[in-house]
């Protein structure tokens, strides 16, 4: 057996697996809201990867200057690492980076992520795609 | 499924070139990791269509780490494959299940960590690891490190046991195929993330038939008197991940959502 192809093949099977993955945490559409899409960009000043959720805090400036606090939640650590995320590597704390995700219902500055654009311009899925949170029956919309 | 893989493959390769020329030591996470006593393809990748294994005492090896078939399909609504209004729901327990889904699921009890119950964690996406030793098959859930023990020495279920999230369960071969009886769940639990309840009468029936090295059966009957007027079935399945290994998942470690979690 050749020691590569099984790491391959796992990961491989690992990374088929990812996009079908949601919280099992909570309701996605009790906290979030799928119609509600946001793309942010902002300097990292934080990362929390813990359970049940990583955390990643951004700073985000506006065109006059004024710099405001967001917060996206995305999976847990166990899921990021099969998606490749190395937890001190990948990203880090002063990356310019740019967020797609769905924003809390409650108004804050608090996002759900899923794609992120790394400083290099590679992309990796940071968090699920939408729930509904009514058993998929209301389409979230997935904006680029 | 293997179309998903091949192209998966592409993206593992493009993402390890990126990733693994970083500088600094190499991860030792075991993320994945070889697995003895599965049998492999020329190519050393698991052959996910070969028959089960038996054991030495005769019975079909069930062991592996498992994700369900369909994603989270089932997880967010376990009665997917019915007409909402086929679902057989005592009336308080239909009003109480539309409550729930008009708030989005927001009380769902996994937004306090507490645990699933069965069969909604059969339907966990983050899988588990399913150990089968003579007397008892020992499932090792990857989300909140929880285990569930299923005795399969003959015991009988207990009697008015004390309450507990994910039940007793206790099985026995019929063939080839594992039936697994549960009860004893405290009444918290939701079958699914939509809101089917479930109260502590339930009684689920589960029956495991390995179809493969890499494809599980999972039939699964609910039966709550109190909640719905007659016993109903779903058909589930887990796919096997090969080669991988259980990471600690401690969902109380920084559970942020509670105050956000407005509904609607």
């Amino acid at each position: 057996m050749r020691a590569k192809s099984w790491q391959a093949c796992a990961a491989a099977a690992v990374l088929s697996l990812g996009s079908s993955r949601l919280s099992a945490h909570h309701s996605f559409g009790a906290e979030y809201d799928g119609s509600a899409p946001v793309t942010v960009t902002g300097v990292v000043t934080r990362i929390e990867w813990t359970n049940p959720h990583a955390f990643i805090y951004l700073d985000v400036s506006d065109k006059d200057g004024k710099v405001a606090s967001w917060k996206f939640e995305g999976y847990p650590p166990g899921v990021l690492q099969r998606l490749g995320w190395k937890r001190d590597r990948t990203m880090k704390i002063g990356d310019r980076i740019t967020i797609f995700g769905w924003r809390a219902r409650d108004g804050s500055n608090w996002a759900h992520s899923r794609e992120i654009t790394l400083p290099s311009g590679e992309k990796m899925m940071f968090g699920p795609p939408a729930g509904t949170g009514d058993g998929g029956s209301t389409p979230a919309v997935e904006v680029r | 499924m293997i179309r998903e893989r091949t192209a998966a493959l592409g993206r593992v390769l493009a993402l390890a070139a990126s990733v693994s020329m970083a500088p600094g030591p190499a991860p030792a996470q075991w993320i994945t990791y070889p697995a003895k006593n599965v049998p492999r393809k020329p190519d050393g990748s698991v052959d996910l269509e070969a028959p089960p294994r038996r054991l030495a005492d005769g019975r079909i090896d069930l062991a592996g780490f498992w994700v369900p078939s369909s994603g989270v399909k089932y997880l967010l609504n376990l009665a997917a494959d019915y007409k909402p209004e086929d679902i057989p729901l005592q009336p308080w327990a239909r009003a109480l299940y539309n409550e729930r889904i008009e708030n989005n699921g927001k009380d769902h009890p996994g937004v306090r960590c507490w645990p699933s119950g069965i069969p909604e964690k059969d339907n966990i996406p983050d899988g588990l690891k399913l150990l089968q030793l003579p007397d008892e098959i020992v499932l090792l859930h990857e989300s909140r490190t929880i285990y569930r023990q299923i005795f399969t020495d003959g015991r009988p279920l207990p009697i008015n046991p004390q309450p507990a999230w994910m039940g007793y369960s206790v099985g026995r071969w019929e063939g080839d195929t594992l039936v697994v009886e549960t009860i004893g769940q405290n009444g918290r639990t939701w079958l699914d993330m939509r809101g089917l309840p479930g109260t502590e009468a339930l009684r689920v029936i589960e029956r495991f038939t390995r179809r493969s090295i890499g494809h599980m059966d999972l039939d699964v009957t609910i039966d709550d008197p109190k909640a719905y007027t007659r016993p109903w079935s779903v058909k589930l399945g887990w796919n096997l991940l090969p080669d991988a290994e259980l990471i600690e998942s401690i969902c109380e470690e920084n559970n942020k959502d509670l105050p956000h979690m407005v509904g609607k």
